[in-house]
């Protein structure tokens, strides 16, 4: 057995390349797992299946109330398993032109808000990651000062509408482009990218541009995942912009739709006493079919990105 | 230099222009009255000369209305609507639309009011809801100009809504909220009881509210279970339906928690009345015996709802329309026929057989700027043609006749052959609500406002309740006692505190972790709290109120 005064040198601190190589050492086989190893490994693996069926039960939940008839889930008797199977208000929904002309909005308003603020946050990271930068405390500033301090509602919306972006992709797209934590978090990424591969950079004759496109961003994947999912998801969800911009309903992205559509469900709409063919399957079940109608496409996202993801955000704050 | 003289010259007139302009809006503040022709000079494009009573609206040429439309996602909006394309025809009306979605409504709308991007027409605005806005000066003073609306003024005479649009009025005197009316007051909520239990047991169903504990208390020795009834909505629309037979505000009602005591002819603090300890007692009294589910006032709705369709309850407040939802599910838990759960007649109580509530429900502001606009009468004339005549009233809920329904010669309607609406005609291919544009929320205010077409789609057991209910006598109004905004800031403060206050020891009271013996202790507290302040505030603005307006 390697003992940990082993690893030590004369000053008793650890000595990185040795406890390096230990760790890289592939485990011998013949030695068995002693009994208090066994004992974590089995705990470990009982509190985790715990915290993952706690994580799970929710969702698992929702979709079961998603495909249970109203009658079920107001007796409270829908847990895991659908009861009363019904696929009425996923018909309902799907079959409304509307939430696929939303649906096919949401896409857009994502995908070009994500690209928008990619590029403004990447190269305004940039900029200000570099301490050469003449003024760069002012533009620091200027990003951080917004986290603050806003104009508040009804300015921002006389400023928007006096720039002509009301009912167009830009009120969606344009306002919400920079988001100063993920701003902050990028400029430390690159604060603590070598220098050294700048200058030799610089030496083989790029210029600032040429360097950020071929050789920050290439070794900058991770944090640009991380960014991409942070941004794409934020615009995923978001409904506030569009519902204060936004006039015609063929403009709203998916999330007002189903906002709306809860919002006619639990609204007693007091039409007294008639009989209601359709209108049954109400609040409960329509909270879950859209809930797993919004979240569905993040989450086939998500298991392609997450690889970076802690990592990405890890390099940024932790190191250096 | 001869330019520079002529900008002074420009300079100089822009100036006396202005004074004039500042004169011309400082005497025109100063008249309270109707608006006079010459006011209205220029702003009567389109509008008819003679209407009155009774009149058809049809613009002399076309008018456009600018609304401010909420769309409701039961019936999302087509600009095709039959709706839009009759008025157009036959009215000259045309509307330019600005939509926001329902869910969200409110906040939009004062979005647009706070940024002065409002629409000439602001509909779905409940009563109390402009007051915010009333200082921004972004609304009309609407009660100035309603010598241009005969119907409405018609229906308030008629109706006697006198005391009702009283309470609309602001501190100055004006109201800016014109309401949906109703010509008879308008229940919904009460307790939805298994009538099919009280059958069994032989038993009528309950006048008084100590009737509704008796027959409470036998149900619960029938079935066995730990109490009869459990409550949603936190017990507030519960209270809130009892108190004005206990002649108090409560729970939904409370409010800003002021009542008028008409005998003294002063405001008092509703929480310290001994009207509101009866009315607690009497629920303090339910959860003692074990009658009513002490967690009424802390679950969530589904918990209560889940009770009553898994038979551990037998009784919870409810509306018509939850009252269906719940048949819904006990149908498929219980079995459709073995049960009935139907609305009673809310129970009788110590201050009478009385109900609260106002015949006033929400209708629309007119944007300040709507009052330069060359259409203005034209508006207001169409306006009042839609929301207060018979005809438009009419149109609104039921359309078009002979197109989306038929009228027979003692006046009952029925929908044409191929149109739905709420089951009542399964055949129909189409509905009038979302193919037609019809019964609308944003044009048809108050269900049609007349007792005869509120009566109208609803199923026969819900007319029966209806009627059963109409018997029931009106509270008492408060008279208007309407703060500046110096007081309104004040009164703000200590009216939150106070009703916080009253809301946590009625709770307390109610289920028995402090006991009633403790009542004046809990009104001097109340006392600790800005009580009195409160309502001398209230009483000043009452009486500045009947001095201003005497």
């Amino acid at each position: 057995m390697v003992t940990d005064s082993a690893l030590k040198d004369e000053t008793g601190t650890p000595d990185p390349i040795r406890l390096a190589r230990r760790l890289e050492r592939p485990a011998p086989t013949t030695v068995k797992d002693s009994r208090g190893y066994k004992v974590f490994t089995v705990i470990n693996v009982v509190v985790l299946l715990g915290v993952m069926a706690i994580t799970l039960y929710p969702f698992a939940n929702i979709i079961a109330q998603s495909f249970s008839s109203e009658g079920f889930i107001n007796a409270g008797q829908v847990n895991l398993v659908p009861r009363g199977f019904n696929i009425e208000t996923y018909r309902t929904v799907m079959a409304d032109n509307m939430f696929w002309i939303n649906y096919r909005n949401t896409v857009v308003y994502t995908v070009v808000a994500t690209v928008i603020a990619m590029v403004l946050t990447t190269t305004y990271a940039y900029a200000i990651s570099k301490k050469n930068l003449r003024g760069r405390n002012f533009f620091i500033m200027v990003a951080v000062f917004t986290m603050f301090f806003n104009g508040g509602l009804i300015p921002n919306y006389v400023l928007i509408n006096a720039i002509g972006f009301t009912n167009t992709i830009w009120a969606i797209v344009i306002p919400n482009a920079i988001s100063v934590f993920n701003l902050l978090v990028m400029k430390a990424f690159f604060e603590n990218m070598p220098e050294e591969l700048e200058e030799a950079a610089a030496i083989d004759g790029l210029g600032t541009y040429r360097t950020l496109l071929r050789i920050v961003l290439p070794l900058s994947k991770a944090v640009i995942a991380t960014m991409v999912l942070f941004y794409a998801v934020s615009f995923w969800n978001s409904w506030f912009q569009a519902f204060l911009y936004l006039d015609d309903a063929r403009l709203y992205p998916v999330t007002v739709y189903l906002r709306n559509l809860i919002a006619g469900a639990t609204t007693a709409t007091s039409v007294a006493g008639g009989s209601s063919d359709g209108m049954t399957q109400v609040a409960s079940n329509i909270q879950s079919v859209t809930m797993v109608l919004t979240v569905l496409p993040i989450i086939c996202l998500y298991p392609f990105i997450q690889k970076y993801f802690v990592s990405g955000v890890m390099l940024g704050s932790v190191k250096g | 230099m001869t330019t520079t003289r002529r900008r002074l010259a420009a300079g100089a007139t822009a100036g006396v222009l202005a004074l004039g302009l500042v004169a011309c809006t400082s005497e025109e503040e100063g008249s309270v009255d109707g608006p006079d022709a010459e006011e209205l000079d220029g702003l009567d494009v389109g509008a008819m000369e003679e209407f009155g009573v009774g009149d058809t609206f049809v613009a002399t040429e076309p008018v456009e209305i600018e609304v401010l439309y909420r769309d409701h996602p039961n019936y999302p909006l087509d600009e095709e609507w039959l709706f839009f394309e009759h008025l157009a025809e036959t009215n000259n009306v045309t509307f330019d639309l600005t939509t926001a979605p329902l869910s969200d409504w409110d906040q939009r709308k004062g979005v647009l009011i706070g940024a002065g991007d409002a629409p000439d027409v602001i509909s779905v605005t409940y009563p109390g809801q402009e007051a915010q806005f009333v200082a921004s000066g972004a609304i009309l003073p609407i009660s100035d100009y309603v010598d241009l609306m005969p119907h409405y003024q018609d229906r308030v005479e008629q109706w006697g809504l006198e005391e009702e649009i009283d309470t609309l009025r602001q501190e100055d005197g004006k109201y800016y909220l014109l309401p949906g009316v109703y010509e008879e007051l308008r229940y919904d909520y009460t307790i939805g009881m298994r009538t099919d239990i009280l059958d069994e047991l032989g038993l009528e169903e309950p006048q008084t509210w100590d009737d509704f504990a008796d027959t409470l208390a036998a149900v619960k020795d029938h079935e066995g279970t730990q109490y009869a009834m459990s409550d949603r909505w936190e017990g507030l629309a519960l209270m809130n339906f009892a108190s004005a037979s206990f002649g108090t505000v409560a729970g939904w009602g409370y409010g800003d928690g002021t009542v008028f005591d008409h005998d003294a002819g002063e405001y008092v603090y509703a929480g310290a009345t001994d009207e509101y300890r009866d009315l607690v007692e009497y629920f303090t009294g339910l959860v003692e015996e074990g009658l009513l589910d002490p967690e009424s006032f802390t679950q969530d709705d589904d918990q209560a709802i889940a009770k009553l369709i898994n038979e551990q309850s037998f009784a919870i407040t409810t509306n018509s329309q939850e009252l269906i939802g719940h048949r819904t599910s006990m149908d498929e838990t219980l079995g459709e026929g073995t049960y009935e759960l139907m609305k009673i007649r809310a129970p009788e109580g110590p201050a009478g057989d009385v109900m609260g509530g106002l015949r006033i429900e929400n209708g629309f502001m007119i944007s300040s700027g709507a009052a330069e606009k060359e259409n203005f009468v034209a508006t207001l004339q169409f306006l009042d043609w839609l929301f207060y005549s018979d005809e438009g009233l009419e149109f609104a809920r039921w359309g078009v006749e002979g197109e989306t329904y038929e009228k027979d010669a003692d006046g009952t309607r029925t929908l044409a052959a191929d149109v739905d609406f709420l089951g009542q005609n399964p055949e129909g291919t189409t509905n009038l609500q979302t193919d037609y544009g019809f019964f609308n929320g944003v044009f048809s205010l108050a269900h049609g406002s007349t007792t005869d077409l509120v009566r109208t789609h609803i199923s026969e057991e819900e007319v029966e309740w209806q009627e059963a209910m109409s018997s029931k006598e009106q509270a008492p109004l408060d008279p208007p006692a309407p703060l500046d905004e110096i007081e309104r800031e004040q009164a703000s403060l200590y009216q939150t505190a106070l009703a916080d206050y009253v809301t946590q020891n009625t709770l307390a009271f109610i289920t028995g972790q402090r006991d009633l013996s403790e009542w004046d202790e809990y009104v001097s507290e109340l006392e600790g709290q800005n009580m009195q302040a409160f309502v001398d505030i209230m009483n000043t603005a009452y009486e500045r109120f009947q001095e201003d307006n005497a």
